[in-house]
């Protein structure tokens, strides 16, 4: 059969974001993908050289957008460990429920990305329709719908606003009650299941081998989750599973990631009832002469989509020296893809990109 | 619990490799290690191989201008021991090589592309080379360089709009009639 | 259909200008969006069609290719690389067609502004009809900057892809001193650059 060459995107309605795949077909078959990125470059790692530590914050969130939160984290925690700044106790719990709240809402978004890529198209009817409630509760506490600039160094910027918990804990009621709906309509939906299952298969012998992270490899049967083996913040003090489920296919993905919404919604929950009093934040010096000592350091945390990490240098001035941010869809969405796309189904790309949460953005930042 | 493996990987690092520059901890679950660039492909492959460090997080490259150096950093974690490794190498910046390590890890060669392009490093080795990645019709220097002035080349090669013509500075305007407007 | 007025006996009654009518009042009323999420806006896109704000009751649905889309959203920064697809996905668009600046960084590089791979000002390079600033504007923002763009046509004063077409030169030039490689040489014959 003739070999057909084929660019998906970087205008397509079934791509998850700018990028453009390269595809060799034969048919219905594909025998060789190549990514290709740099749609979205801005050269953040660039600009942020030329910012101060405090300047910089504004443009670190959006490095990633379906997830500002995680960057936003990261990066204060990495100024923290270099310059020495001591975070209050009640700040690392405000800060690890942001945290959750980004779990929640990127779920929500991916399971109206996942339902929306095989023609289910009441999911993302309901869901990002949910996912305002929790972007309202976002607003309400930063300031912000999408673009939050909350967590600063040395503990976040506002207190919890009154009355927040009940309101809180009363969306995490509904959210619960929500996930029944989800589950028929999607997890348990017969052309979900046949499309899924056996589908975008990620061997569990190479997954590890292959830098998979996150939720994709929780997929294949092997635990490990940043938030168990490196207890950031305050996620030691938390009850919570992390799920394993084998197979490594769209289908034991969305299992993984449905569990874990679950948990989020428990972790949400114990924290509204065990958050101590007291200060949110430790004052910085001056941020225009905060001078940081010469380090490196690598920090990391479990985002949505697995090991978020950045790399931090500095060279003991007021500006770093150099920032370089490893987002999961690095390696996800460029060789992995190149890796389990060969030997699958034309139409089955976008439901593969979507499973894997490919994000160009922190590609390419 | 992280503290005792940390001294035990130290320890057995020091003894395999005679030529480490330096070791230290950089905090809970961080080693920092120097190495001369010659070592850098013998010491990954050993940590791969025989001390469990299957994981490849990233590999980046700092610039320090005023020693005449590139800085190539592979941070390594291994998921059963719990630890980062960070291990840097020096190297000249005039003619930056370096071995390619795409035969251990495929990921290894994203991240070769990217430094290649962005900062100019060579890697022997990784057939992709030249490629480009992420900028289209580059015709300065890497970017990411640090004598590469982002702010001149945008003014360069980019038009700003103009300023308003009446000269006004919105912000003093806003802030001058900020609370009349709340009174409405 | 408040817009479509009966014309009166005394006006000057033409056929080509009930006509004229009929096609500005269908056109403003069934607006189809290239699904193309150029930059980082497009977050606060999936709101905005989906049920709660749900942007249906406007007439807008995406589209998925550009030949039949009316309107182009230039969702926030726009590299380089990306600005020479958005003219290509402009340009095979039919009469008419729109474009929205959608964030500040369309309209100023916004905080963007010494980056060496964005550009700076959007209308230089293709023809904006309306831009909706804020980083990023809230999804009311997008429904009430598409509501103006529904007058902007129902008045017809949207007409930024006449302007393309009388000033191609200009917007040729301005995209080319940003674009290096648009020399002609990987372009098909019949293509003008």
């Amino acid at each position: 059969m003739k070999t057909t060459k084929l660019y998906l995107g970087p205008q397509h309605p079934g791509i998850t974001g700018n990028m453009m795949i390269e595809l060799d077909v034969e048919g219905n078959k594909i025998l060789k993908s190549k990514t290709h990125v740099g749609y979205l470059h801005r050269g953040f790692e660039k600009l942020m050289e030329r910012r101060t530590y405090i300047q910089s914050f504004p443009i670190v969130c959006r490095i990633c957008v379906p997830e500002p939160d995680v960057n936003e984290n990261n990066y204060a925690r990495a100024v923290e460990k270099l310059s020495g700044l001591e975070v209050p106790e009640r700040a690392k719990w405000i800060r690890t429920m942001v945290l959750e709240m980004a779990r929640l809402q990127s779920y929500l978004l991916w399971m109206g990305g996942q339902s929306g890529s095989m023609g289910l198209y009441t999911m993302p009817q309901w869901t990002i329709g949910d996912r305002d409630y929790l972007l309202d509760r976002f607003e309400e506490l930063t300031g912000g719908r999408v673009y939050h600039l909350y967590v600063w160094p040395g503990g976040v910027r506002k207190d919890l606003p009154i009355g927040f918990k009940t309101r809180m804990l009363d969306l995490m009621d509904y959210l619960e009650s929500r996930m029944k709906d989800y589950t028929k309509l999607m997890f348990e939906n017969a052309i979900f299941k046949k499309r899924a299952i056996g589908t975008g298969v990620i061997p569990k012998d190479k997954a590890l081998e292959w830098g998979v992270v996150g939720p994709v490899l929780r997929g294949t049967g092997i635990k490990h989750d940043v938030r168990i083996d490196e207890p950031y913040e305050i996620y030691d003090k938390l009850e919570f599973e992390v799920p394993t489920y084998e197979g490594g296919d769209i289908y034991s993905r969305a299992l993984v990631r449905k569990f874990e919404f679950m948990q989020s919604i428990s972790i949400i929950r114990q924290i509204m009832d065990k958050i101590p009093e007291g200060p949110i934040y430790n004052r910085i010096p001056n941020p225009f002469k905060w001078k940081i000592p010469k380090g490196y350091t690598y920090v990391k945390l479990e985002s949505s989509r697995g090991e978020f990490g950045y790399f931090m240098a500095s060279d003991g001035s007021e500006k770093l020296r150099r920032v370089n941010v490893r987002g999961p869809a690095y390696v996800h969405g460029i060789s992995l893809l190149e890796k389990i796309l060969p030997g699958s189904r034309l139409g089955d790309v976008s439901t593969i990109l979507n499973s894997l949460g490919v994000c160009p953005p922190e590609m390419e930042r | 619990m992280g503290f005792s493996k940390l001294t035990e990987t130290k320890v057995l690092l020091k003894q395999y490799f005679k030529d480490i520059i330096s070791i230290e901890e950089g905090g809970e679950q961080r080693l920092i290690i120097d190495l001369q660039s010659k070592d850098i492909t013998s010491m990954i492959n050993h940590l791969k191989d025989f001390m469990d460090f299957k994981h490849l997080s990233m590999i980046s490259c700092v610039d320090w201008p005023e020693e005449n150096k590139f800085e190539i950093v592979y941070i390594l974690t291994s998921y059963s021991k719990n630890i980062v490794l960070m291990l840097k190498t020096k190297i000249d910046r005039k003619n930056p090589k370096l071995q390619s390590i795409m035969s251990l890890w495929p990921q290894a060669v994203t991240y070769e592309i990217e430094l290649n392009e962005m900062f100019g490093v060579f890697f022997e080795g990784n057939d992709r080379m030249g490629e480009e990645f992420i900028l289209e019709d580059w015709d300065d220097i890497p970017p990411m360089r640090r004598d590469f002035d982002s702010l001149e080349y945008a003014n360069k090669n980019f038009k700003f709009r103009d300023e308003r013509k009446d000269k006004k500075i919105i912000r003093e305007f806003i802030s001058e009639h900020y609370d009349e407007w709340r009174k409405k | 259909m408040d817009d479509l007025k009966r014309p009166t006996l005394d006006s000057d009654f033409t056929c080509d200008m009930a006509f004229n009518k009929i096609t500005k009042w269908a056109q403003k009323n069934s607006l189809w969006l290239l699904a193309y999420g150029t930059g980082c806006g497009a977050i606060e896109l999936s709101p905005t069609m989906t049920s709660r704000y749900d942007w249906s009751r406007l007439g807008i649905r995406g589209s998925a290719t550009p030949r039949q889309a009316d309107l182009l959203l230039i969702t926030g920064y726009l590299s380089t690389k990306t600005l020479k697809r958005v003219i290509r996905s402009y340009e095979q668009m039919q009469d008419p067609k729109y474009v929205i600046g959608f964030g500040s960084c369309t309209i100023n590089g916004g905080m963007y502004y010494d980056s060496y791979n964005t550009i700076k000002q959007l209308d230089l390079y293709i023809p904006v009809d309306v831009y909706i600033n804020g980083c990023m504007p809230r999804p009311e923002a997008v429904l009430s900057g598409l509501a103006y763009l529904k007058d902007k046509i129902g008045d017809k004063k949207a007409d930024g892809w006449i302007k393309y077409k009388q000033n191609f030169e200009w917007y040729r030039e301005n995209q080319k001193k940003i674009l290096k490689s648009f020399n002609g040489d990987n372009m098909p014959d019949k293509y003008n650059w």
